[in-house]
């Protein structure tokens, strides 16, 4: 039969963006695919050079739209390094909050986001709804929903509004509470299971070759390779939580993990409630001066945090200017949005290319900076 | 992981979510009873017209150029502000509220409202006043804390000399180190607004940033593009610039005369010597007389030789430099400084005759004839007597020749001058803190204690000179009677007793004129064998005719000239200095440039 | 600077024989090396536990006239990162692919190709666009590319309107 050439997006195909994917089809069956990206190049990392450090604060959250707070965080830490910065005790909890909290919201996202290549989208109704109640949060410690631009080098842009940790942990219990139903609508639903079970597989050598790390690696290794663990930043070292592994990697078992993470998220930011200092400083000085001027020493650093999508970094290189000499971006998600797609989308059918991004989390802002 | 459901029909129990409580707002709520946003939202911008200042810095960080500063009609020109106001355009926004958080005035807040539509893209470009992009005084919201504040509002600490101090006439302030220098300069936003208020319009933005860059040369060069005294202002200016300084707003101001000081004192001295003479040429165009070397006068001098003038200055005195010679004391401004800027307005081909007195070794009309233009910077040289009982005792002294004589006797030229072991001093001003702190220092060399009383009109808060000199005043263990109005110098057996003085009620009477009302039960007599005045100065004018002084001078003793400094009815006459505006340094040194532009401009259009 | 640091920084030396670097930041080193030892250097240290080609990347040194590339690699049984260095001639910036070590470096390679113009010989689709289709343009991420000139030459400016007031379209409602 003759081939045919098929284009997937670069419309929003079931929540991927502005990302496009050539396929080369025979009957349904994919025999060739180009990744496409380019449609969303916003020149960031050329951006950024031209930028003053602070500056550069009201652009990083936009590589990721719906987890935007690992980019203030990795900038941060990179910046911090680099200066020899202490950052208060109570702002490392703060940030942990944020940052889990934005875990939830992404998870929540990407759970409900399985009903768009599902055509279920009664699970995206959900996940969006139950999102929208952790946004609400955002706004009222960061006054903005999605772009928070909270973490700030040095700590936190400012202190815990009143009653905020009551209004987290409403929604943290509220979240917890309905969180079997999601499970029952769509992890457990037989639909699902016949488009995700046994689909979309990645076997542990393709992990490795690839370069895929999060909930990919673990699905597939078995081993618990989470920054968290491995590398703690923040406080992460002195909270209790479990990272999720498996051994079989194929579109249900990510998904099962994404759902056990957020028990896991909800575990941590209840412990963080428990221990965080009560009061104290949550901002050191990142430099001396007016934001105008604040330089950063001379040197470079790599700053990688765990994000829903796996190691996401920042190489960030300073000559010792008020504007960063270049900063690189680590898509967590660049190795199985290109190499992935190109290499072992071939074989599947039409319909799980959109699963592939899915249930890999292929970010296409982040690939496409 | 074979937990799926067998029914297909489970999903009906999504039913149940039709009884809850939608997350979503109806469509209808949006305009009419919209929700109201959270605390700290960064929606649209309010900004408090009567505090802004205009200064641009929210402009300046901001990451998208969102923030245009334009003139706004019908604004009236305040000092220390500047006539343009913040324009917002939310094509650009990207709401990140940085403008908040540096805002220098604290003019600017973001709002809790967030809903704008238009079909007209021009309308989301708009200039915010405190009322909200729909005038309806929306509710504040993101606002800048102590947390999120970007500016830095305390000053890099100057070290000082400590108390011993007063036995020597060592400078007091130490000046910056280099590391302190750089985070003085990294507080400066460069808004420009002390530019605008500097007499002399100096480039101080600029020459801070070079300080930042830590390219001092350059920093020379900003200076002396304008200031020809580097090394006097960056110690005894009176700084206007501080006092409107942008930072000032909400937190101290930048160290901009100490900063001054830095570039000066820390250039390297070839680079010094380079970027002073840059633009300094041959002589090509004319020939000037300037009389006395005051800093209007060096400054007149110095510019135009830059723009290529022979010029010869006249100074009565046997060294050149006037006040800054003659009368700001050594622990302020030590003579090295005087020297460093002197030898710069030498080496770029100035000739000075000193001991030179015009009026009596030369006469003004024998100026006019060998020189093309003639500008006069002889400044306030004369004392001003407080005619009160007693004042034509011998014991009385006066400013300036007894500062002049101190100077002297520190060059080791002169002897030291005679004095008492009780001195009293009259007046509040800068002046008569020279004096006195002056006084003790002589006092502790001659007799290894002091003992100086200060009576002055005002109380300690209204005193015209500085705060810092009073601080150091009383540091340095001076007694002071503010608001105490002095009524006699009493003298028994031809000897001074002491100081009578009253206590001051009010300076003005209702009207506002000068009518001093004193508590007569409040009488002191300070004790003392010698009293000093330093109640002001007055300028001489020996070397006019008499036709001449009644025609140029005011009922204040100052000259009226035309802008420039030139004498109307004499073209060939210019004037700048204590004797146009008023005793100031920075205000002499920026008439003398402005008298070298005009001089200029005067003798090409005579061509 | 920790002894388990200490000791990792004598165990970097031994087995590549090359100088090692303190990084900033905790569980990272900076190892520089020759263009001709970066290769031999990367199997070095993927046999040894680097599994993980984090990114790699460039930075353009103007002034020095050098193009500077840095691969991370990452271990995840010890959290440590390495930032493997490398400069190359500016005005001929050849290199070789790492893709025979590093699979997933052939879209890296393809990206600093088009964004800084490094030639990857070994990979046969370097220089095939990827994010920057019908650029036509120096590459945008060198130092001499200046973006605000070539915005300025490719789209007309905006003149703001001097109107400030803002109203709300009432039909729109």
């Amino acid at each position: 039969m003759k081939e045919v050439k098929l284009f997937l997006g670069p419309q929003h195909p079931g929540m991927h963006g502005n990302y496009s994917v050539h396929m080369y089809v025979d009957g349904d069956m994919i025999n060739k695919a180009r990744p496409t990206p380019g449609f969303l190049h916003r020149g960031f990392e050329k951006v950024m050079e031209r930028r003053l450090w602070m500056g550069n604060l009201a652009l990083i959250p936009r590589i990721c739209v719906v987890e935007p707070d690992i980019n203030e965080m990795v900038y941060a830490m990179g910046i911090e390094a680099l200066s020899g910065i202490e950052v208060p005790e109570r702002a490392h909890w703060i940030r942990m909050m944020v940052l889990e909290l934005g875990r939830l919201a992404i998870h929540m996202m990407g759970l409900g986001g399985i009903g768009g290549p599902t055509g279920m989208y009664t699970a995206t109704y959900w996940g969006i709804a139950q999102r929208d109640l952790i946004l609400d949060l955002f706004e009222k410690l960061t006054g903005a929903r999605i772009y928070h631009m909270y973490i700030v080098p040095g700590g936190v842009r400012k202190d815990l509004p009143e009653n905020f940790l009551e209004d987290v942990l409403k929604v943290v219990d509220d979240l917890e509470k309905k969180l079997p139903e999601f499970e029952q609508l769509i992890l457990k639903h037989p639909i699902i299971h016949a488009r995700i079970k046994d689909n979309i597989m990645l076997p542990a050598e393709v992990v490795w070759e690839l370069g895929v790390t999060g909930i990919g690696m673990r699905s597939a290794t078995g081993v618990q390779n989470d920054l968290r663990k491995v590398k703690p930043y923040a406080r992460y070292d002195q909270v209790e939580f479990d990272v999720p592994t498996g051994t079989y990697s194929d579109g249900l078992s990510r998904m099962n993990i994404k759902y056990a993470e957020m028990f896991q998220s909800i575990r941590i930011i209840r412990q963080i409630i428990e221990k965080m200092p009560k009061s104290g400083p949550v901002r050191a000085k990142m430099s001396t001066g007016s934001a105008l001027r604040w330089t950063v020493p001379a040197g470079m650093v790599y700053t990688a945090v765990e994000s829903s999508r796996g190691e996401y970094g920042y190489f960030i290189v300073s000559d010792g200017g008020e504007y960063p000499y270049r900063i690189a971006v680590r898509g967590a998600s660049f190795a199985q949005g290109l190499l992935g797609i190109e290499k072992y989308l071939p074989g599947h059918r039409i319909d799980d290319a959109s699963l592939w991004m899915d249930t890999m989390g292929v970010c296409s802002p982040e690939i496409d900076r | 992981m074979d937990n799926k459901i067998k029914s297909m029909f489970s999903p009906i129990r999504a039913w149940k979510y039709l009884m809850r409580t939608p997350v979503t707002i109806a469509k209808k709520d949006i305009f009419v009873n919209p929700r109201e946003a959270s605390e700290r939202y960064r929606g649209f911008h309010q900004n408090d017209m009567t505090k802004c200042i205009g200064c641009g810095t929210c402009s300046e960080i901001c990451p998208t150029a969102a923030i245009n500063l334009v003139p706004v009609e019908g604004i009236v020109h305040e000092d220390g502000k500047l006539d343009e106001r913040p324009a917002f355009d939310y094509g650009r926004c990207s709401f990140c509220g940085l403008c908040v958080d540096i805002c220098t005035s604290d003019s600017l807040n973001m709002s809790k409202e967030y809903l704008h539509l238009s079909i007209d893209a021009d309308s989301f470009y708009f200039m915010p006043d405190s009322s909200g992009i729909h005038k309806t005084s929306a509710k504040v919201g993101y606002t800048r804390d102590e947390i999120s504040e970007l500016l830095d509002l305390v000053r890099q600490e100057m070290q000082h000399e400590d108390e011993s101090r007063r036995s020597s006439f060592i400078e007091i302030v130490k000046g910056y180190a280099a590391l302190d220098a750089k985070n003085e300069a990294a507080r400066c936003v460069a808004c420009g607004i002390c530019t605008n208020t500097c007499p002399a319009n100096m480039h101080i933005p600029e020459y801070i940033r070079a300080v930042f860059d830590e390219d001092l040369k350059e920093g020379i060069r900003q200076i002396y593009k304008t200031n020809p005294l580097a090394n006097v202002c960056g110690r005894i200016c009176t700084h206007k610039c501080e006092t409107v300084c942008a930072i000032g707003h909400r937190g101290e101001p930048v160290a901009i005369r100490w900063l001054k000081r830095y570039i000066v004192d820390n250039a390297d001295a070839t680079d010094y010597n380079d970027a002073a003479q840059e633009s300094v040429t041959a002589p090509v165009n004319g020939k000037v007389a300037v009389v006395g070397s005051g800093p209007a006068g060096l400054s007149c001098a110095y510019y135009l030789r830059t723009l290529g003038y022979e010029v010869v200055v006249f100074e009565s005195q046997a060294l050149p430099g006037g006040v800054i010679r003659y009368g700001g004391p050594q622990y302020r401004l030590p003579e090295e400084s005087v020297l460093k800027d002197i030898g710069v307005i030498e080496n770029a081909g100035v000739t000075f005759k000193c001991s030179t007195k015009v009026g009596v070794d030369i006469t003004l009309d024998e100026l006019r004839d060998s020189f093309d233009a003639v500008f006069l910077g002889t400044g306030f040289s004369l004392s001003r007597p407080l005619k009160i009982p007693g004042y034509d005792h011998e014991d009385v002294q006066y400013a300036i020749p007894f500062l002049a004589q101190t100077r002297d006797y520190i060059r080791e030229i002169g002897p030291m001058p005679d004095v008492a072991e009780k001195v009293t001093v009259i007046g509040g001003g800068n002046v008569a803190f020279d004096v006195a702190r002056t006084l003790i220092r002589l006092q502790e060399i001659k007799y290894g204690k002091s003992f100086v009383q200060m009576a002055s009109l005002e109380d300690s808060e209204h005193l015209p000179a500085d705060l810092e000199e009073l601080e150091e005043g009383l540091e340095e263990g001076l007694h002071g009677y503010f608001a105490y109005g002095p009524m006699a110098v009493k003298v028994e057996d031809g000897k001074i007793k002491g100081l009578e003085v009253k206590k001051v009620l009010s300076i003005f009477d209702e009207e506002g004129r000068f009518n001093p009302s004193y508590d007569e039960h409040d009488v002191k007599l300070l004790e003392s064998s010698q009293v000093y005045m330093a109640i002001g100065q007055m300028p001489e004018y020996a070397y006019f005719n008499d036709e001449m002084r009644d025609e140029l001078l005011t009922k204040r003793g100052q000259i009226a000239v035309t802008d420039g400094g030139q004498v109307e009815s004499y073209p060939w006459l210019f004037a700048g200095g204590d004797i146009v505006r008023g005793p100031d340094i920075i205000n002499g040194v920026a008439t003398g440039h402005d008298s070298a532009k005009a001089i200029d401009n005067y003798l090409q259009s005579k061509k | 600077m920790t002894n388990s640091m200490n000791s990792y920084k004598e165990h970097f030396q031994k087995l590549l024989n090359v100088e090692i670097k303190d990084s900033p930041a905790d569980m990272q080193l900076i190892i520089d090396v020759n263009s001709d030892k970066f290769h031999q250097t990367l199997i070095a240290l993927r046999t040894d536990g680097f599994r993980q080609l984090s990114i790699l990347t460039c930075i353009d040194w103007i002034e020095l006239n050098k193009f500077q590339l840095v691969a991370i690699l990452m271990n995840w049984d010890t959290g440590m990162h390495l930032l493997v260095r490398t400069l190359l001639d500016r005005d001929n910036p050849d290199f070789h692919t790492i893709t025979s070590i590093y699979p997933g470096a052939i879209y890296y390679e393809r990206e600093i190709f088009e964004f800084f113009g490094v030639h990857f010989k070994g990979n046969p689709t370097y220089d095939k666009p990827l994010f920057l289709e019908r650029w036509d343009a120096m590459p945008p991420l060198r130092k001499d590319f200046d973006p605000q000139a070539y915005s300025d030459s490719k789209f007309p400016k905006r003149e703001h309107p001097h109107v400030f007031k803002a109203q709300v379209v009432e039909e729109i409602k």
